[in-house]
């Protein structure tokens, strides 16, 4: 395993000189990785005192991006590792690095203990609460340490390489009336687990369970608030009712056959799916796509952008009482699948991306398609920002409602659209350019005050820019393949496989096994619709992965909700809820 | 045509599994000696075909969704497709108002008994429609997380295929839905009748259009827009 650091990695690596310094060479081990991120293990006794320090350190790591678990027992290829049953991983950001790191501690299976990270990074919480629910880690000293995903009653921890994955694996499903009864009991609420009084003073708080099923809580999710009258004191977010367990199927899907799960992680977001976890492996496996290959992925992501944007409108404003905005935007939503599925051949999730390219060039005619789109979109968003955003009534609903700071966004993990509307300007397709977004003239449209108008408006303008990165892709698409030559793209060109005996062996064992990946781990995050979306891919030398880390936008924004709206009102939860255009599937996954 | 006959059990034991009550085919009750009577048969007869109409062209649909096929169900309420053709347009945020609830999307273990409990709380005569392949079967979520069809402890009507299915294929499950409906064979009072419910076994639509699929010869190609 090893990496080449060039030029501009000196900068992202720095991090590992001065953690050195601080802590000494010899309690740190240094993973080379594909990740493009400095990967560094410290023992548990010191983790906190490494979190406290890269969080203060010159040019600081403001985020904690990631946190989640891996069971080691398995890996066969560990050679310089230290010795480990399981491990937990951190990823932190820093945006004046413009890098991540990542520190990863070893624990073994009699001692599955770490101390928790909640008062450090407030944002670990919910991680936290996830690992424990997925491996049985317990983080000592975690407030509410509860499963997560899981229900209350779940026996068994899913992500465990023991734990078997399939549903047939098991007794097939029933339920009897006295099941039901005590399922439900177990989701109760509970406010004094939470540590919220029902009284204070002469008022009697009222506990109000919204969701899992509530027109405005777009799919399956719950949140149990605490009430003085209008007023919500506090909020307890409950998630896990859309678990599918897609980190545990790309432990058994072959690399290639796992593209379709992705389309489904945000499943507004389409093909975008599959570009962080496409490049992820193209990392791996080494390949470098064509010109052409990477500005049709980039034009189809755009494409799936306006999409869920134009969706994210409609929905929008219909929770804020607005009944027709969602049919115009459907009907926009209309013409971009007429597009998308004249390319693709399908509407929602295409999984049309493929390691080393795209699934089939260009159809003859899709200049028009595209074109008419162009021009069609342009005045449809001028006249939404007229009815819709100039709107008193919605202005009333939205402007200052729900506001947070740029701080505060970043102490929770926000990013994309919800963290530009801080006014803060970071847009990875600029920060640090993959797909060869580089070759794109756009600008990263900005909010000003945090609220629910700003995430609404933004968004409008976020078309409008997409739009333009559509029209260059049109105006100056590369000639050229759309697969690239190398043995590992999957499936391999079709008119080299039927001239060479060696390509048609590689495409039978590519169809019949899937492709093999070197041992090693690659990461790559994208600017998704909804904010910072990544796989973080280890493979040990098999054709499927060891384990894939699917971290999600929504996740982070869904754990954010108390501390904007404790204080607020319920008609200002919705507002919320709307703005911060989440699904649930890029929530549990 | 056969029958499938409900008969609901208010007194069935705390331990009895999901869907519960009595279920079995039977032949269509109007054929029955009984309401061959010419005078009181062919009124029955009428009855029954003008409440169906009725019911089957009102049509209020729960407003439910699990994941990505809420997403194609809603695409259908919307201008493009335009449900209120079919008389579905009125979307109910309360499951005690509506008689069709469509499940869309993944049925997950966590929420099955949430689903159930909503099930519950709508008000015969009610119906269901499975919408997607997870719903009807698990579809390609074959995980410890996901009831493998939800037809595990609902009573299912139309099964809609696809991953998700387009809106269209929602519309013409809807349709599907409505010609079952017509046949239908409830109690008219509760005074009068056995109080069973009658659905009618509606044919395999994959059975009855195999020879139109399979006479295509030609695909479109993929190279043409």
């Amino acid at each position: 395993m090893t990496t080449e650091i060039s030029q501009a990695d000196a900068t992202t690596f720095a991090i590992v000189d001065e953690l050195k310094a601080r802590f000494g060479e010899a309690n740190l081990v240094v993973q080379p990785t594909l990740t493009g991120m400095p990967v560094v293990w410290v023992a548990r006794e010191q983790l906190i005192e490494v979190m406290r320090f890269v969080q203060q350190v010159n040019k600081p790591f403001v985020m904690l991006y990631d946190l989640h678990g891996v069971d080691e027992r398995l890996r066969m290829h560990r050679r310089g590792l230290p010795p480990a049953d399981f491990t937990v991983f951190y990823q932190l950001m820093s945006l004046e690095r413009n890098s991540e790191l990542m520190i990863k501690v070893a624990l073994h299976e009699d001692d599955l203990r770490v101390p928790t990270l909640c008062h450090v990074y407030l944002n670990a919480n919910w991680y936290e609460r996830e690992v424990f629910d997925m491996f049985g880690i317990e983080f000592t000293g975690h407030p509410h340490l509860t499963r997560m995903l899981m229900p209350p009653t779940w026996n068994g921890h899913p992500l465990r390489k023991d734990y078997p994955a399939r549903a047939t694996e098991f007794d097939p499903y029933t339920l009897t009336m006295e099941g039901q009864d005590r399922e439900q009991e177990a989701l109760r609420f509970d406010p004094e687990a939470w540590g919220m009084k029902r009284h204070s003073g002469d008022t009697d708080y009222m506990f109000l369970n919204l969701g899992p099923n509530h027109p405005s809580v777009h799919g399956v999710f719950r949140i149990a608030l605490q009430l003085d009258g209008e007023e919500v004191v506090d909020c307890v977010p409950d998630i896990g009712y859309h678990h599918r367990g897609a980190e545990k199927m790309a432990e058994r899907q072959s690399w290639h056959s796992y593209i379709p799960y992705t389309d489904r992680i945000d499943y507004t977001g389409g093909v975008m799916n599959n570009l962080p976890y496409i490049l992820a492996v193209e990392k791996l496996a080494g390949i470098t796509v064509t010109p052409r290959a990477e500005t049709i992925r980039v034009m189809m992501a755009e494409m799936f952008r306006i999409n869920s944007h134009l969706l994210f409108l409609g929905t929008f404003l219909q929770d804020l009482g607005a009944m027709s905005p969602v049919f115009y935007t459907f009907s926009d939503r209309q013409r971009a699948y007429h597009v998308i599925e004249a390319i693709t051949g399908f509407r929602m999730h295409p999984a049309w991306f493929r390691i080393g390219g795209v699934a089939h060039d260009l159809p003859r005619g899709w200049d028009r398609l595209v074109r008419e789109f162009l021009d069609w979109m342009p005045p449809r968003l001028d006249e939404y920002e007229r009815a819709m955003m100039d709107n008193s009534i919605v202005r009333e609903r939205t402007v200052g409602i729900a506001t947070h700071t740029t701080a505060e966004a970043l102490t929770w993990g926000v990013t994309g659209p919800n963290l530009r509307a801080t006014g803060l300007k970071y847009d990875l397709r600029k920060a640090r350019p993959y797909s060869g977004y580089e070759r794109f003239d756009f600008d990263i449209p900005v909010g000003t005050n945090g609220d629910v108008f700003d995430r609404g408006m933004l968004r409008i303008e976020e078309m409008r820019q997409s739009l333009r990165i559509i029209e260059q892709c049109l105006k100056n698409m590369p000639e050229g393949d759309y697969k690239a030559d190398h043995p590992l793209t999957t499936p391999p060109p079709r008119d080299k496989m039927l001239q060479h005996i060696e390509t048609l062996i590689t495409h039978f064992l590519q169809v019949s096994w899937g492709p093999v990946l070197k041992a090693n781990e690659s990461f790559q995050m994208i600017e998704a619709t909804k904010g910072l979306n990544s796989y973080y891919l280890t493979s040990d030398g098999n054709t499927m992965s060891y384990r894939t880390r699917i971290r999600t936008p929504s996740f982070a924004h869904l754990q954010h909700i108390p501390a904007v709206i404790n204080g607020g009102f319920v008609p200002d939860l919705i507002a919320h809820l709307g703005s911060i255009d989440f699904v649930m599937a890029d929530v549990d996954r | 045509m056969s029958y499938k006959l409900t008969r609901i059990d208010p007194d069935a034991p705390q331990s009895s599994q999901y869907p519960v009550g009595e279920r079995r085919i039977v032949d269509d009750p109007m054929d029955d000696q009984v309401h061959r009577n010419v005078f009181m048969g062919k009124l029955e007869n009428i009855m029954h075909n003008v409440v169906n109409w009725g019911r089957k062209n009102s049509l209020w649909p729960y407003n439910f969704g699990l994941s990505c096929c809420y997403v194609e169900m809603t695409t259908a309420f919307t201008a493009p497709h335009d449900i209120a053709r079919f008389g579905s347009e009125v979307l109910r945020a309360s499951p005690r108002q509506a008689d069709v609830m469509v499940i869309s999307g993944t049925c997950f273990i966590k929420m099955a008994p949430i689903i159930q409990e909503l099930y519950d709380q709508m008000l015969e005569p009610k119906w269901v429609i499975s919408m997607g392949s997870c719903a009807n079967s698990g579809g390609m979520y074959d995980i410890y997380s996901v009831v493998q069809g939800v037809d595990k402890f609902l009573p299912i009507d139309v099964y809609i295929p696809g991953c998700p299915p387009r809106p269209e294929a929602f519309l013409q499950g809807l349709q599907l839905l409505q010609d079952s409906i017509q046949q239908e064979r409830r109690p008219l009072t509760w005074v009068v009748g056995d109080q069973g419910v009658y659905k009618a076994e509606m044919p395999s639509q994959r059975e009855k259009r195999r020879d139109e699929r399979i006479a295509v010869t030609e695909l479109r190609s993929p190279d043409e827009v």
